[in-house]
């Protein structure tokens, strides 16, 4: 099965990205209620703002230690492929963007956005990766 | 790169899931490994050496040859 976690790095891979989600979730949420009914001044701000960014920053680390502790080279090499294939994707599509908003009037694009590219290219790509290899 | 790991398997009566639990991979690694789409690195190739007790040279064939 393509998707049936077997090595134990694999799946310390996926409780962990689904830890890291959660606190996303939790802290973005926390963020906005703060700036909502809080309206924090100062330096605070700053913090507080930066905030929901740690988990999405603590997720590629995640994927870091996933080939770290992978010790089956076959399967970092598929990680590895997928992730270039996530960068490549995400910088391209939001090249493209950013020239489609200064000539063509596209709307405007947040800059988390190529953050999601990347999970979506790195997503795609990897059942297509392991396809080469059937 | 191709390779006499098929056979080499055969002759042991093993399943492709067989040999992968043996060297601690996934069953995709050893396929990819047989089917020559996957060419393994030194260590791993020495590892499977070492599984079938025969050299990395009497396993894997170099296309030049």
């Amino acid at each position: 099965m393509l998707c049936t976690p077997k090595s134990k790095a694999r799946r310390r891979y996926l409780y962990r990205l689904f830890a890291a989600n959660v606190v996303y979730v939790v802290s973005a949420f926390c963020t906005k209620w703060v700036f909502l009914h809080l309206h924090p001044t100062g330096a605070v701000v700053y913090l507080l703002a930066v905030i929901p960014a740690l988990p999405v920053i603590g997720i590629l680390a995640i994927v870091g230690l996933y080939i770290a502790e992978e010790s089956d080279e076959f399967e970092r090499s598929i990680i590895v492929q997928s992730m270039l294939w996530g960068i490549g994707g995400a910088l391209s599509l939001s090249t493209i963007w950013e020239y489609l908003h200064d000539f063509a009037g596209a709307p405007h694009l947040s800059a988390l956005y190529v953050y999601v590219f990347f999970w979506i290219f790195m997503g795609i790509s990897q059942p297509i990766i392991r396809l080469r290899y059937r | 790169m191709k390779n006499r790991l098929r056979v080499l398997r055969a002759e042991r009566n093993w399943s492709q899931a067989d040999l992968a639990e043996r060297l601690e991979v996934s069953r995709q690694s050893v396929n990819a490994i047989e089917t020559g789409k996957y060419d393994p690195s030194l260590p791993l190739a020495m590892r499977i050496a070492r599984l079938f007790d025969t050299t990395i040279e009497a396993i894997f064939i170099d296309d030049e040859d």
